[in-house]
């Protein structure tokens, strides 16, 4: 039986982590060579973890369900620049290794020291839903204790210039194109019981497809999962019961998010 | 641990180099025959004169429409395989709670090298605005399901070289929980310009056949297709009459945290993902007639593989299958899961094509000819970048 979701700590980032942020979790100097998009996904991991009051020496079976829609863009971009400007023969290896997705849970998992499962989802805007079903299953599993459930999204140079001429053109996968793109970042800890530090409780977590490609939910000034995150991050802040909704681009997604009263 | 559920498998489907179905794809293991060329028809690289990977053979790829990548097309025609063989259409399980969850190694923005050339170098047109819209809306696993009319849960898995092994194990896992009553699953990948002068720049593809585990091993061959394979639930199975090719029967992953490209030397994460799935299986190393590895053949996959089936699997038959399908990256759990259903299946275990002269140091001498095999149980596993590992627990149809 899949369980419901017992959220005990959460932190969401909408723009960049900067090393201050960072200082009080990490030697940020282990930070230097990572991308943006990864130092923002490693911040709220950090601060969700902290939240959740699992100390550094706890974590090692913690899982990873990580949610990146459309990858580490950056790195991506930078390897491909590389190939186009230098040629292939002096590309940049490093830039490919970071454009995996697994750059980003790597990054995570080394710094925090957690070698539990570890499964990334990378599906454009149903990325967050996909790792929350993820971390369900985990758990069902009981493959881990607890799972570290993170989502990154990067800015897509590319795609925002296009945009700049043809701003109705990828509706509706992308949400008031003529507002700057922004990376966004959250991480939230859950489990399959309460613990101490239970906030809230998530339950009837769906992802179905529907052939109504339609946008059916407001839009926000993101794309891809970062959608979500934000939109999961509101309900999660009213502190009252709150039921996420979102229907676009032959995606539904949903669930119902309440407080955690402790006994 | 109780053992879990017995997720049987209704039908599989292959395409790749040294096949283009199951049974083509299992003969070409066993007999080392496979497609291996210069990828200069797909890939403008200063490498394609000297770097061979295993493709898919250009007959298999004609009728592919223009605005279907290769992943989408390889992995629908694995996937129209495996409900051949199981004797039903997609239609017929529309009423289900059908889910559909694929393996690949990234994003396809991987594949979108052209159209970024273009845009960077001045030369964008709407053709390629055309190909930025298609590759927002076609997430590979949302589109499969759109293809065949499914509307349950969808996952597109980008562990990089473990999305297809975490695809199977995931969607047993779908089953088990009540959250589907099938799933079509596995993996998909394709040649592309990022992945090959990348794996190249990291000095770790080599221009000769690859020779897995040997002492003379100069690295991996890339390579592409898919393999797709249906689950449903038991009762599912026994209500449609549906046939049993296998089952999966457990599933592990575990981090490494240890390098951004190289397993931990002693493959502790990968010995953590092979106990999991063994307890969750029930089952332990004697029952085994086989691992079918990861074997790429690099210097550091080999060590820690060897190592971690000599501490958890020891004695278990090692079989390599990536010197007949090369490395298919997210395709790469998957197509081996298959081979090794059918492996059981036909009570026949392959040489490990490639392999030369032992290593001592790896303490490992992998399948070196085709042999009969009586027991009926076997595991596949993957490694990949970033410290993820993942196996799976796979039996025949008749396994006890």
């Amino acid at each position: 039986m899949l369980p419901d979701l017992y959220v005990n700590g959460f932190a969401c980032l909408k723009g960049d982590a900067d090393a201050a942020q960072c200082a009080p979790y990490l030697d940020v100097r282990s930070l230097r060579r990572a991308e943006a998009v990864s130092k923002n996904a490693l911040l709220c991991a950090c601060q969700a973890l902290e939240q959740a009051r699992i100390p550094a020496q706890q974590r090692a079976d913690t899982g990873i369900s990580l949610a990146m829609g459309a990858g580490a863009l950056s790195s991506t971009i930078k390897f491909m620049d590389s190939i186009i400007e230098d040629g292939d023969e002096l590309s940049s290896p490093t830039a490919f290794a970071n454009s995996v997705h697994n750059a980003t849970a790597f990054l995570i998992s080394s710094l925090l020291k957690i070698t539990g499962p570890c499964l990334v989802t990378g599906q454009m805007d149903a990325s967050f839903a996909g790792a929350l079903l993820t971390a369900q299953q985990l758990l069902a599993q009981k493959m881990c204790p607890q799972v570290l459930v993170t989502a990154a999204e990067d800015v897509n140079p590319l795609l925002a210039q296009v945009l700049q001429k043809e701003p109705n053109r990828f509706d509706p996968y992308v949400y008031q194109p003529q507002l700057p793109p922004v990376r966004v970042a959250g991480a939230l800890v859950v489990s399959a019981a309460p613990t101490d530090a239970t906030q809230a409780v998530l339950k009837n977590i769906t992802l179905a497809r529907t052939d109504d490609t339609a946008a059916h939910t407001p839009p926000l000034p993101v794309s891809s999962c970062a959608h979500s995150v934000l939109l999961f991050a509101d309900g999660l802040q009213t502190q009252k019961a709150f039921d996420l909704q979102e229907q676009f681009a032959g995606m539904i997604f949903a669930l119902h998010g309440e407080p955690y009263v402790h006994p | 641990m109780m053992p879990s559920l017995k997720i049987p498998v209704a039908g599989m489907g292959l395409l790749c180099a040294c096949g283009s179905d199951v049974s083509s794809a299992f003969d070409g293991a066993l007999t080392g025959r496979a497609y291996f060329a210069l990828p200069s028809a797909r890939v403008s690289s200063t490498y394609t004169s000297k770097f061979p990977v295993f493709m898919v053979p250009p007959a298999c790829c004609t009728g592919k429409p223009a605005d279907v990548t290769y992943s989408q097309f390889f992995f629908i025609q694995a996937a129209k395989q495996a409900f051949a063989q199981a004797g039903i259409t997609p239609q017929q399980l529309n009423a289900k709670r059908v889910g559909v969850v694929v393996g690949a190694s990234v994003h396809p923005s991987f594949h979108c090298f052209e159209i970024y050339k273009n845009w960077k170098t001045g030369h964008f047109t709407a053709a390629d605005v055309d190909g930025l819209y298609d590759y927002l809306a076609s997430p590979l696993a949302q589109w499969i399901s759109q293809y065949f009319g499914f509307s349950g849960p969808f996952q597109t898995v980008v562990t990089a070289c473990a999305g297809g092994t975490d695809a199977v194990g995931l969607a047993k896992s779908w089953i088990e929980t009540g959250l589907c009553d099938a799933v079509l699953c596995g993996g998909t990948d394709e040649i592309s310009q990022s992945p090959y002068d990348g794996f190249i720049r990291l000095l770790v593809s080599t221009p000769q056949r690859c020779k897995p585990f040997s002492k003379n091993r100069t690295g991996i061959n890339l390579g592409e297709g898919a393999a797709a394979l249906l689950l449903t639930h038991p009762q599912l199975a026994k209500d449609l009459r549906l046939p049993c090719q296998g089952y999966v029967l457990g599933y592990g992953n575990a981090a490494d945290g240890f390098h951004p490209t190289a397993p931990q030397p002693q493959g502790l994460g990968l010995q953590r993902a092979f106990a999991f799935a063994m307890r969750q299986a029930g089952l332990t190393s004697q029952d085994l007639a086989f691992v079918n590895v990861h074997g790429t053949a690099s210097q550091a996959n080999d060590l820690a593989e060897a190592t971690a089936c000599q501490a958890i699997l020891p004695g278990v038959p090692v079989w390599g299958s990536k010197g007949v399908t090369g490395h298919t990256l997210g395709a790469a759990g998957a197509v081996e899961a298959v081979l090794s259903l059918q492996a059981l299946k036909e009570r026949m275990l392959p040489a490990t094509v490639g392999f030369e002269e032992p290593d001592e140091s790896l303490h490992l001498i992998p399948t070196t000819q085709n042999t009969p095999i009586v027991k009926r149980f076997a595991v596949s596993d993957s490694l990949a970048f970033g410290g993820c590992n993942a196996a799976v627990v796979l039996g025949a149809s008749d396994a006890a």
